[in-house]
């Protein structure tokens, strides 16, 4: 910074800086000529000293800290002493988190209003001007560095044409070694979506395949066996294959809508049920079962509208019609949702007669 | 004695120290220039400012809450406080987000801080980047920090969906599998993507983990990075400004960084976290405790992202059923919006400084701001993807929309995807309209001068308005036209020093608007400051 | 849109006859059964029915006389003569059972002031005292399900673990359409699951048994009376009256939405006054 740009005509003259008649105020002026600032204004903002303005001033800054101070021993007080514990009900202890949040937020804003009071209020207003020094750097210095990247460049360039040896050697050294850091990346990381041995993307909970080519039982979420009785007339119940940990997430693709329709619902849901190569012969009784899980983005389409025969997905509206196999007729789904053949074991509880025929959950680009 | 010479010492020590420093890192020279350092003043300038404070909030909050939280997904019975959900089972993440919110005194205080705080970061963002753009700030030399600022909304995004997805609980979890949707939707590799990065098949006993760490380490080493980046560069080209009286292309007004310019920053930053605990004291988000944990089988009603994904989720909500089907394969309609979408709507903003560039063959640096009425053309594309910024998003929560307001559900989609077409070509028009309006106004007051009020009658019967000039006039007392500079025009005359203004303060600069002159080549209609400003111009 | 208008709906919903014969007929007794037969025998039935009712008479107890004057006077327009329905204004009301009228009649959905797509809650029509003779007039007339007698919200200090098995099945059955937090939601063409925030433990219970408008029937094989009593109270306690604690407000618990609303008109806009001050002149 010891050269300097400075072209405005009316830029003040350097100052000796070791001069001991300059005031500090003067010294700083010069650093300002340094650095190309001008300051055009700086003038206090009250009339004398100890102006009544300036009082009032210093006041309500004075008052705005003691604010600060208050409410941030209000929030330790608070936060020490307050009943926080949750407990059901309408207890003194929902009031702890509003009670820091208050306390915190008024002195925060205090504090944040007094600095700021002070930097408008107190402080000279000042008007500084800084020259902007934008655009490429002078040419020569382009000119060198350009020069001087482009002789590295030759540098090593030559190095390698001189020497073809060192050409293959290195080509033959840094490709493994860029290999290597990726190797952890792709072997570690990538899995194989249609591996065998993992419950893949076709089959659900309900496949008798996986257990032991037995017949899968529908459950309530506890475990339990559902008879047909269980499901009132327009009633709805979320079922889960019955095998181990069958309710849980390990079997997110599984939950299944079991429908208990209306006899004239049921009759139509059959007929079009019939009309399907896939559904024909899919439903018990006046029993039929859904997969929960959206076609479009797999969350459960489980909004079951028993007078409109309907189910409406709630994160992106597609709606499915029960009555015309789970058809969309709405929204951003284009597949069905897949119907579970269903049957009664001798026992006389709901089982899976086979897995889905359609596969369950979002589409993606290799679904049969 | 000896006591004065040892108070003499203790004054000596900081300059001694300060010598020390200096022999050794030669910090005399960049501590002055940084003390010295001008910043422009207008309050829009302020607004980043938000998103960078919101991020030191989430820093500091976030290192509290990594404190307690246990990114496991091993499933447990829940023996805790709240006993809505003792004896069920959850998973660790799930329980300890609990464990953190009822059982660390003032720890649902933080996790709520920081939530607040994440929705600020991105809302500042936005609010920040439509400044940016409607000003033109983003021209030269300026075009790779707009392309950072997009970065860091796409990284922002990242780190709150990650972040939201942390706690395991019905809500998060349901966004989760859509995410995982979203995955299995790309053309060829989708299933592998959602495999690999959930390590099998959803949810598998991984993802939390896996998000745990882009979230705490990743994502806010990236957002690090990136928003030193733009503030080295803020610093480095210097702020713009306004054009104004003394205000030219190849320099700065306003106020040195010591003191006054640190101080309101300081101030401001206060008045940001006093924001965010009064938000997170006053107002419940997320009541995880109420979502359960997730169950692939569970879902609510109004199940939506938080505010700055659900654009995305709208763009999802509105898109028709088409399927495209190529052979045995097929790409379903969730792809568009939500792999093509987001890619292209976080992207394509980059390229926005140099397509503008080209169009207008401008090369040249800018420093000085341009009003939005001055560049209609610009304007009208920014109310352009503002609307449908902001369609997609209200199409986002639509449910709650359509039942909160007794609207049709299936309405609210059709409108959104009608609107989602018609109103941003509609907002272009009108916007455009409005500059030209506007501008023609600040004409016709340059031409005429202010309007009166004081309708005077001629001897011929004929009624006229009296108008002020706001320059000098002719011998005939018929005003000089004046040449627009680019800055606000009084229209009043209380904005030409009859009166005061009306609001004290607000919406204005600091230079007093009653004393701005009509263009730089002006002097100042009024106001006491005159001989210093007139003396600073060169 | 799909080719359900609001107004066709309103149709469907309300001339829906079909249904409610087959869930009434497991419960009639043996006169109503006659009666249902006579029923198919087509026109003439009309004709037949009061006569049927004089010739066998059916004694009404008390109570259900006074219901019976109320049901002439306010519901027999839509709902028929001896609550046998009406084409296309008002369902059969047989074998709805008492539940049903104390949920519709006692939220005020019941008369209803106009065909809409569903019935709006609105300040009830009639006093407790009034839904009870009500109820109990249905109840006579067809059998049904009937509110139990009893406290229906679980005391937590013989039965702790009461609300968090509520919760659980309040979360598998109910969170799909009423929301995590109760606030209702929308379901397809402007129907809608309403908001339980000032649900009684009666209405609730009703509801579950009887399955009105579009909500699904939830039998007591379905969710035991206990598994009723459990989501109940969580509902009352939990959703209802627990003081939410994070805050005095909690944004209707609509989720992310409200909360975006909340951080640009209160966070952005405190904000973006503090800037105006900050740059300001005063």
């Amino acid at each position: 910074m010891t050269t300097l740009h400075h072209d405005a005509p009316d830029a003040p003259e350097p100052v000796d800086v070791d001069d001991p008649r300059l005031s500090r105020f003067e010294i700083v002026k010069e650093g300002l000529r340094r650095d190309e600032i001008e300051l055009v204004t700086y003038e206090s903002q009250f009339q004398g000293t100890n102006s009544k303005a300036e009082k009032r001033v210093v006041r309500n800054i004075a008052l705005l800290f003691i604010i600060a101070g208050l409410a941030a021993f209000a929030f330790l007080g608070f936060y020490i002493f307050w009943p926080w514990r949750f407990e059901l009900g309408h207890t003194m202890g929902d009031y702890f988190t509003p009670l820091l949040g208050i306390t915190l937020g008024i002195s925060l804003f205090a504090i944040g209003f007094a600095i700021l009071a002070w930097a408008k209020k107190l402080l000279p207003h000042e008007v500084s001007i800084q020259a902007r020094h934008d655009g490429a750097s002078p040419t020569d210095e382009q000119k060198i560095t350009g020069q001087t990247m482009v002789f590295v460049g030759d540098e090593l360039n030559q190095g390698v044409q001189r020497r073809p040896l060192l050409k293959g050697a290195i080509g033959f050294g840094l490709a493994p070694i860029g290999l290597v850091a990726a190797a952890p990346l792709i072997g570690g990381l990538i899995e194989n979506p249609h591996k065998a041995d993992q419950p893949d993307l076709f089959t659900t909970g309900f496949s008798p395949v996986k257990n032991g080519g037995n017949l899968v039982r529908l459950t309530r979420d506890d475990g339990t066996p559902i008879r047909p009785e269980d499901v009132s007339t327009g009633g709805q119940m979320t079922v889960f294959p019955g095998v181990p940990h069958g309710a849980t997430n390990e079997y997110a693709d599984s939950p299944t809508l079991l429908i208990h329709l209306r006899a004239d619902d049921a009759e139509e849901t059959r007929n079009n049920a019939a009309a399907d190569r896939r559904n024909a012969g899919s439903m018990w009784g006046n029993y039929v079962a859904y997969s929960k899980i959206c076609t479009h983005a797999g969350c459960p389409a489980s909004l079951y509208e028993q007078q409109t025969n309907r189910l409406l997905c709630p994160c992106h509206q597609s709606q499915f019609l029960i009555t015309r196999n789970a058809q969309p007729i709405f929204g951003p789904a284009t597949r069905r949702l897949p119907m579970l053949p269903l049957g009664v074991d001798e026992e006389g509880y709901f089982v899976a007669t086979s897995d889905f025929k359609d596969t369950v959950g979002p589409d993606f680009w290799e679904r049969p | 004695m000896k006591r004065r010479t040892g108070k003499a010492d203790l004054q000596q020590a900081p300059v001694t120290f300060a010598k020390g420093v200096d022999e050794r890192f030669q910090a005399s020279t960049p501590l002055r220039a940084l003390l010295n350092k001008v910043f422009p003043d207008h309050w829009s300038f302020l607004l980043g400012e938000i998103a960078l404070f919101s991020f030191i909030i989430l820093l500091l909050t976030g290192v509290f809450l990594t404190l307690f939280f246990d990114p496991s997904m091993t499933e447990t019975a829940y023996q805790g406080a709240y006993p809505a959900l003792r004896g069920t089972e959850m998973s660790q993440a799930y329980a300890s987000s609990l464990h953190l919110s009822f059982e660390v005194r003032g720890g649902l205080f933080m996790r709520q801080m920081h939530h607040w705080a994440a929705l600020l970061f991105m809302a500042a963002i936005v609010v920040h980047m439509a400044r940016i753009f409607f000003t033109g700030a983003y021209r030269k030399p300026r075009e790779i920090n707009w392309v950072i600022g997009m970065a860091l909304f796409l990284l922002g995004f990242l780190a709150g969906f990650t972040g939201y997805s942390l706690p395991d609980d019905g809500l998060s979890g349901t966004g989760l599998r859509i995410a995982s949707a979203i995955m299995l939707s790309i053309p060829v590799v989708g299933t592998w993507v959602s495999a690999s990065i959930f390590g099998g098949e959803f949810p598998g006993h991984l993802i939390i983990g896996r998000f745990y760490i882009a979230h705490v380490l990743l994502i806010p080493g990236g957002l690090l990075a990136l928003i030193s980046v733009h503030l080295g560069l803020v610093f480095k080209q210097k702020h713009t400004q306004w054009p104004g009286p003394m205000r030219t292309n190849t320099n700065v007004v306003g106020e040195r960084m010591f003191p006054r310019y640190a101080l309101k920053q300081g101030g401001f930053f206060m008045a940001v976290f006093g924001t965010v605990a009064l938000l997170a004291g006053l107002f419940q988000i997320n009541p995880i405790w109420l979502f359960g944990p997730y169950r692939a089988a569970e879902v609510s009603s109004a199940s939506q992202p938080d505010w700055y994904v659900m654009f995305m989720d709208g763009l999802v909500r509105l898109m028709p059923n088409w399927q495209i089907y190529i052979g045995d394969y097929s790409i379903p309609p969730l792809f568009w919006p939500a792999v093509v979408g987001l890619g292209f709507f976080t992207t394509a903003p980059m390229a926005w400084p140099w397509l503008e560039a080209r169009k207008t063959g401008d090369k040249r640096i800018h420093n000085l701001l341009e009003r939005p009425r001055d560049n209609p053309e610009r304007t009208g594309i920014g109310a352009m993807a503002f609307t449908f910024f902001i369609v997609a998003t209200i199409s986002g929560a639509n449910d709650v929309i359509a039942d909160k307001f007794h609207i049709s559900l299936n309405a609210m989609t059709w409108g959104g995807r009608i609107g989602l077409i018609v109103l941003p070509a509609l907002a272009y028009y009108l916007s455009v309209r409005i500059c030209l309006g506007l501008q023609q106004h600040d004409r016709e007051v340059l031409a005429h001068g202010v309007e009166t009020g004081i309708i005077r009658r001629l001897p011929n019967g004929q009624f006229v308005e009296v108008h002020q000039p706001l320059g000098p006039v002719d011998d005939h007392g018929h005003p000089l036209p004046l040449e627009y500079g680019g800055w606000v025009v009084p229209k009043k005359m209380n904005r030409v020093g009859a009166l005061g203004p009306a609001v004290k303060g607000f919406f204005y600069p600091v230079e007093k608007p009653s004393e701005a002159p009509v263009s730089p080549g002006m002097p100042p209609v009024s106001g006491d400051t005159r001989e210093e400003i007139t003396s600073g111009r060169k | 849109m799909t080719s359900d208008t609001p107004a066709r709906r309103r149709l469907r919903v309300f001339s829906r006859r079909r249904g409610v014969p087959s869930r009434a007929r497991r419960r009639l007794g043996a006169a109503v059964r006659m009666l249902a037969a006579l029923a198919l025998a087509g026109g003439v039935y009309t004709a037949f029915a009061p006569g049927a009712f004089a010739d066998e008479p059916k004694q009404l107890s008390a109570t259900a006389q006074e219901g019976k004057q109320l049901y002439d006077n306010s519901c027999i327009s839509c709902h028929g003569r001896d609550g046998q329905g009406v084409e296309d204004r008002g369902p059969s009301l047989i074998g709805v059972g008492s539940a049903s009228v104390e949920f519709q009649v006692g939220t005020g959905r019941m008369p209803m002031t106009r065909q809409e797509a569903q019935a709006e809650q609105k300040k009830p029509q009639f006093d407790k005292n009034q839904v009870k003779q009500l109820g109990q007039y249905i109840q006579e007339l067809g059998g049904g399900p009937q509110l139990p007698a009893g406290e229906l919200v679980e005391n937590l200090e013989d039965n702790p673990e009461a609300i968090a098995r509520g919760g659980e099945l309040f979360r598998v059955n109910c969170t799909s359409c009423h929301g995590f937090g109760g606030g209702g939601g929308a379901l397809s063409s402007g129907k809608f699951a309403p908001a339980l925030h000032d649900a009684t433990p009666e209405e609730m219970y009703a509801a579950m048994l009887s399955g009105p408008q579009n909500m699904p029937v939830f039998g007591d094989n379905q969710l035991t009376p206990e598994e009723k009593r459990e989501i109940i109270t969580y509902i009352t306690l939990q959703l209802q009256e627990d003081k939410d604690p994070g805050g005095l407000f909690n944004l209707g618990r609509y989720g992310p939405s409200t909360e975006g609303v909340a951080i640009f008109l209160v966070g952005i806009t405190l904000l973006v006054f503090t800037s105006l001050w900050i740059a300001g002149k005063s």
